[in-house]
């Protein structure tokens, strides 16, 4: 899903830029009002960590193997799609940089499919979702709708760009995202449900349901 | 997604010791992302090419071997080169070559090569700027470009953290091949090895969320505060920084001057094989 250097023209890439700055803008803003000045080690050790995660390989039939993304997951821990745009923009910049995974001029489309569309996707799925069947399974649901939407998007960019044409790019990033989306969702319920077990404070969902108890 | 274990080669190899090595580090990310740049934008194979052999210049100028970075190429290349490869038969265009269903076109075949070219051209410049440059070195060189504050701050953390997780990595691997545990193993059920790996993946995230915590309050008793700013080391590009950087604008100028009178000389280098 990471979309290399060349194949978004410059025009589009810019206006993937303008998103981001936008993004990062409101990101920047939500983290000084909502995580004190503990939001700097925490989220920098987080993106660190979800480097790191990003390259675990997950087991997908077939024998094939691919890796989570999470940018739902942590949208869901904080509650806050902001989170992911932030975690996601260094993670993403320092794998373009480093590995050449996803291009520097795509960069704002990467962001915008992984960390906003994934983002935004999962945590309002799960919240529209929560009250009927319950924390895990709408955390699950909103995991594997990021992946599909995120996918979508990045076939709706690379259509748009001429690069590859949306009538064969759609259906086959979604067909196979559909797959992909499964088991992210199923890991993000089991690292929430580990969270939950282990660490309930760090759970914005937990610090919620305390103040509607009291 | 590339082995981030690799992370501490690279680093060992940015520490070495050569011209390119020693150049400023907003010189060489300023470069690496203007010659990108320019490479992005051509719509005729002649600027890239040139670029690529200026790039293995300072491959070779940099020490770096070339085997190695052509290995590290190739195991980039299947991220983009999964989608130049059906290029040639998606694109509409003139039929070339046809078996059954199956058409190359002109157009297609054309823009998968830029394609292709671009992406190399694009990584070659990327494998040196991580082999000549050191992950510190990396978001020190972002604070100086004036990254907003809360960014660089976050970027400059999380490259210091990195190794720790990368080792963490490496000892979660070593322990689950000592134990034979293999993702693709049909000898254990499936739903215990997603189990396994999810678990694995929640540790990870709960180590990165309490170490977060940790480095919060080793930095708050050391003076950290919300109007901390980071130290930049003071360092001002050297006469032979600015001479590196505005060489390859010359160049580039020179490049784009030469396409804009000579393209119908250089063939088919010089031909716009661009679709959008």
């Amino acid at each position: 899903m990471h979309i290399p250097d060349g194949f978004i023209p410059i025009t589009q890439c810019i206006v993937y830029y303008i998103i981001l700055i936008v993004a990062l803008y409101f990101s920047v803003r939500w983290a000084r009002n909502n995580l004190d000045e503990k939001r700097i080690p925490l989220l920098a050790v987080l993106a660190a960590g979800i480097f790191a995660i990003m390259s675990m390989n997950m087991p997908i039939p077939f024998g094939t193997s691919g890796h989570m993304v999470g940018g739902a997951l942590v949208a869901i821990v904080f509650l806050a799609p902001e989170a992911a745009v932030l975690v996601f923009t260094v993670v993403l910049l320092i794998q373009a940089l480093i590995f050449g995974d996803g291009g520097i001029t795509a960069l704002g489309a990467n962001v915008l499919n992984m960390a906003i569309i994934g983002g935004f996707v999962g945590l309002y799925t799960f919240k529209g979702l929560k009250g009927f069947v319950g924390n895990y399974a709408a955390a699950g649901i909103g995991a594997w709708l990021a992946t599909v939407m995120a996918a979508l998007a990045c076939a709706i960019e690379m259509g748009i760009a001429g690069t590859f044409p949306m009538n064969i790019g759609i259906p086959s990033m979604v067909l196979y995202h559909f797959f992909i989306g499964i088991i992210e969702a199923v890991l993000t319920v089991i690292v929430l449900v580990a969270l939950d077990k282990f660490r309930p404070d760090l759970l914005a969902w937990n610090d919620e349901s305390a103040k509607g108890d009291a | 997604m590339a082995d981030i274990t690799q992370i501490i080669r690279f680093d060992d190899l940015a520490s070495k010791n050569s011209p390119i090595h020693n150049l400023e580090g907003r010189i060489k990310l300023i470069s690496t992302i203007f010659i990108i740049l320019v490479c992005v934008v051509s719509k005729e194979l002649f600027i890239p090419i040139m670029f690529e052999i200026i790039l293995l210049t300072i491959l070779k100028i940099a020490n770096l071997s070339y085997i190695d970075s052509f290995k590290r190429l190739l195991m980039l290349l299947p991220f983009g080169g999964a989608i130049i490869i059906f290029q040639p038969f998606i694109q509409p265009g003139n039929i070339i070559w046809s078996y059954s269903w199956l058409h190359i076109t002109d157009v297609g075949l054309n823009w998968g090569i830029l394609l292709l070219v671009r992406l190399i051209v694009s990584l070659t410049a990327i494998i040196i700027y991580s082999s000549t440059t050191p992950l510190q070195e990396m978001a020190s060189s972002f604070r100086k470009l004036k990254m907003p504050r809360d960014l660089a701050m976050i970027l400059s953390i999380m490259v210091r953290f990195l190794f720790l997780f990368v080792d963490e990595l490496a000892a979660i691997r070593k322990s689950q091949k000592s134990r034979n545990f293999n993702i693709h193993s049909n000898n254990t059920p499936y739903k215990w090895r997603v189990k396994q790996v999810g678990y694995t993946i929640g540790m990870m995230f709960l180590k990165a969320y309490e170490q977060g915590e940790r480095v919060h309050k080793s930095m708050v008793s050391r003076g950290f505060s919300d109007t901390s700013e980071m130290f930049n080391e003071k360092s001002t590009p050297e006469k032979s920084d600015y001479i590196y950087l505005i060489s390859i604008i010359i160049i580039a100028i020179i490049l784009e001057i030469i396409i804009i009178k000579y393209s119908g000389q250089l063939g088919y280098l010089g031909q716009n094989l661009a679709i959008n």
